[in-house]
């Protein structure tokens, strides 16, 4: 039993330094692109895009299951977009509430007849509606297929070479896909894919589509996705973005080529992790070509949209993101550690699968010996007392840092008090947050072997009054 | 042993947490109390301001800035305000006299400062208000930059808002230069010096084909309808690039001198030349072309029939043309989509 523990012990520090180290490297990465650009305004430096007859235009898709409440108001701040050339395509996937019979009345919308390219086969296509009063916004109404394939019924409407992807509960930014775009045009074309930072708008004052008021939510669930999501965005984005090893993209808010899309065969209806496998599969399709073309993340374009405040919710929702990741990463198994697909097989794929996937049963393994160890006698309590701090501060730590980025970066929330708040609850993670989540992706690793694709149920509350 | 060095570590990390807090919420809380002290200062000169803009004898907002702690900083957000919202503010003379007699010590030292954002920040302000008197600090800069990075991109379209002829020159030394940022520096130009720059790129031999790509494009964007006969001989080209950028021209400047030059397009092997065939024959109205259009719908390229039965839209029998098509072609896709534009004129935001 001894040997046992003390075995595991080891597995379990060894991966914690590795799994620390990785995260302190990420944020030296990320820390050198946001100081560079801390100071950069940002308004001048797209300014030059708006008026260009060189912007790309693009398709913007909206793919919408239930989404009754939110989206119209998506549409709208959709519409308020500062965008030279732009048309907005909402694909209702067989909604059983009245998603379709919203946009039909707010937008003024007759069904039209349209010779549909197919690029890639999707769920029956019942209808084609256009709006009478902003001519570039349309519905496809369509049998369900699950959010992939919307998104491909979609690709196979859009008119434009580019098409920006975004949940149907979310509100971007006035000047966002601007901001998204201007890595592309800059590059002519050698970006293929830019992502841009999810922000969460529980707390916040949205109004006429727009962010008024930005403010932090009162719910403590809320608060920690808050900070998450500067760790995943501002530290593990940023920095796998700039080694060109980015895997994912949010599904909530990306841009893509629709031609490079296309040629990989459009989002995989088998996953439900279809955003982050097909940014995989890109790779792999530049990596096979010798292409020369990227994958980035923006930092700064913001997609504000609605977390869970409940915690089956969330429980669902990492759930189904555990095991996307773990589906993607079986799907695209014969890249790991292979060199031929650079650094994306060599560095980005076992970052994913021991840290992002497998993190979570060291974590476990990591409590069990605590408990267990005490509980046998086999471990010195003032040692695990020790060790659980450390563990608890450097988390924390983290988490501390990417707050600094999004200081440095965007600085969106206004008070000091805000600060304050964001770094409690940080360190309350490690207590309470964190062994959810070990919980709930574990369960997630088990969940991959009952497949059924399906939406990420979530009850919406709307996030714009 | 091993506990005190945990010992350490622990407060080690607790004490790192707190100095990032504490640096962090002073940093934000100094900021804060700049950034309000600056928008008084931005409020309480507003309506001097635009006093002085009307009537620039009156002294009242020189003196009110001088005095002005942060005058720098609150004149150049005036100005950023007042060129973005103000028609024809990107060239007044004010605007250039302001940022000369305030501005001109601040930009010299920031375009030398380590920070790329400040030097870039610098170099869109003095584009956006003319500052005449550093370009030669900015063309000493160009010659020294050795590679065409963003920063280097911002500099040559600064100068040429300068209205500095030899931007197209520095910009050519880089065989990687984009079309899009030769079309930056054309635009930014003054009406005779960039009919200059055009001249020049068109009659240039072929060694820099992006440079006349370029010009081409920028002559259809602008309307500049003189060129049109330069740019109508390079329809017989042997480069299809550079017959594209004609066609794309043409289509956008809404004249062809000779019509039946479009003939060879219509059955090019090429389907972007037969795209652009078609919408220059919908938009320029050439009736003799309609039965070749009816052809097109059935093109084995999507965006040929698309643009061909869109091009039979603006004719004034363009319904009863789709109409009839749209039961009588012989091919499926072509019926298809007449069907498709015989009911609804596809939007898109222009």
């Amino acid at each position: 039993m001894h040997t046992f523990f003390e075995i595991l012990a080891y597995v379990i520090i060894f991966y914690m330094i590795f799994s620390s180290l990785s995260y302190v490297g990420l944020f030296m990465l990320a820390f050198g692109k946001v100081k560079k650009e801390s100071k950069l305004d940002r308004r001048e430096s797209t300014e030059d895009i708006l008026k260009n007859p060189y912007t790309y235009p693009v398709s913007i898709l909206v793919p919408a299951y239930n989404e009754e409440v939110g989206v119209v108001s998506t549409v709208r701040s959709l519409l308020a977009l500062e965008y030279p050339e732009k048309e907005v395509i909402v694909i209702d996937d067989g909604s059983k509430d009245s998603t379709s019979e919203r946009m039909i009345q707010e937008f003024n919308m007759v069904q039209i007849p349209f010779a549909v390219r197919t690029h890639i086969q999707t769920a029956k296509i019942d209808a084609i509606y256009q709006s009478s009063i902003f001519p570039y916004i349309r519905l496809i109404k369509k049998a369900n297929g699950g959010k992939a394939d919307a998104l491909n019924a979609g690709i196979n409407l859009s008119s434009y070479s580019y098409f920006c992807a975004i949940d149907g509960d979310s509100i971007l930014e006035n000047d966002g896909l601007l901001k998204t775009m201007k890595p592309i045009i800059e590059s002519d074309g050698q970006v293929i894919v830019t992502g841009g930072s999810v922000r969460i708008a529980n707390g916040s004052t949205i109004s006429r589509s727009k962010v008024e008021i930005i403010d932090l939510p009162k719910h403590p669930v809320v608060l920690m996705q808050i900070i998450e999501y500067f760790r995943a965005f501002l530290i593990g984005r940023l920095a796998l973005s700039h080694l060109n090893i980015l895997l994912i993209v949010s599904g909530a808010f990306g841009v893509f080529n629709k031609e490079r899309v296309i040629q990989a065969g459009g989002y995989n209806k088998n996953t439900v992790g279809e955003d982050m496998e097909l940014v995989v599969r890109l790779h792999r399709l530049l990596r096979e070509e010798k292409s020369k073309q990227r994958i980035e993340y923006v930092p700064d374009p913001v997609c504000w949209t609605e977390a869970p405040e409940s915690l089956e919710v969330l429980r669902s929702q990492r759930v189904r993101w555990q095991r996307g990741l773990f589906e993607t990463l079986w799907t695209h198994k014969k890249m790991m550690f292979n060199p031929k697909y650079g650094a994306v097989g060599l560095v980005s794929m076992p970052y994913f699968l021991f840290v992002e996937l497998l993190g979570a049963v060291f974590e476990f393994f990591g409590y069990f010996i605590i408990v267990g160890g005490l509980f046998f006698s086999l471990v010195d309590p003032q040692i695990a007392g020790i060790l659980f701090l450390v563990t608890v501060l450097y988390g924390s730590l983290i988490s501390a840092l990417a707050v600094l980025l999004e200081e440095l970066t965007l600085h969106k929330y206004p008070k000091t008090s805000h600060l304050v708040r964001l770094y409690f609850w940080a360190l309350t993670e490690a207590f309470w947050y964190r062994p959810l989540m070990v919980l709930w992706r574990i369960q997630g690793i088990f969940a991959t072997f009952r497949k059924q694709a399906h939406w990420g149920d979530m009850k919406r509350k709307g996030i714009s009054s | 042993m091993t506990i005190y060095y945990l010992w350490i570590v622990v407060a080690a990390l607790f004490l790192s947490q707190l100095v990032l807090l504490f640096i962090l919420a002073w940093r934000k809380q100094r900021l804060r109390t700049k950034e309000q002290a600056i928008h008084a200062q931005y409020e309480a000169l507003t309506d001097s301001f635009s006093t002085y803009m009307l009537d620039p004898s009156d002294e009242k907002f020189s003196q009110e800035l001088r005095s002005s702690s942060y005058k720098e900083v609150v004149l150049e957000h005036l100005l950023n305000g007042y060129v973005s919202v103000t028609k024809g503010s990107s060239t007044s003379p004010l605007v250039a006299k302001l940022s000369e007699d305030f501005l001109t010590e601040r930009y010299t030292k920031q375009l030398e400062r380590k920070s790329w954002a400040i030097r870039m920040n610098t170099l869109y302000f003095i584009e956006d208000f003319h500052m005449q008197s550093l370009s030669p600090l900015l063309k000493e800069k160009l010659h020294k930059s050795v590679r065409l990075d963003q920063e280097t991109q911002q500099l040559i379209r600064t100068l040429a808002s300068l209205n500095e002829s030899e931007t197209v020159s520095a910009l050519a030394k880089y065989p990687d230069a984009p079309v899009r940022l030769y079309i930056d520096v054309f635009k930014r130009m003054e009406l005779s010096t960039q009919e200059r720059a055009l001249h020049a790129a068109l009659q240039a031999d072929h060694a820099n084909k992006t440079l006349k790509y370029a010009a081409i494009s920028y002559i259809g964007m602008a309307g500049l309808t003189a060129f049109l006969p330069l740019i109508e001989k390079e329809l017989n080209s042997q480069d299809s690039e550079i017959r594209i950028q004609v066609l794309k021209s043409i289509l956008r400047l809404q004249y062809i001198t000779t019509p039946s030059s479009l003939m060879p397009f219509f059955h090019s092997t090429s389907w972007q030349e037969r795209m652009f065939a078609s919408r220059i024959a919908g938009r320029l109205q050439l009736s003799r072309f309609k039965e070749i259009l009816g052809e097109l719908l059935g093109d084995s390229t999507w965006w040929v029939r698309y643009s061909s039965a869109e091009a039979l839209t603006q004719f004034s029998d363009g319904d009863i043309l789709l109409t009839h098509l749209a039961i009588n072609h012989p091919d499926r896709f072509a019926r298809d989509m007449a069907a498709q534009w015989e009911t609804f004129l596809l939007g898109s935001e222009k």
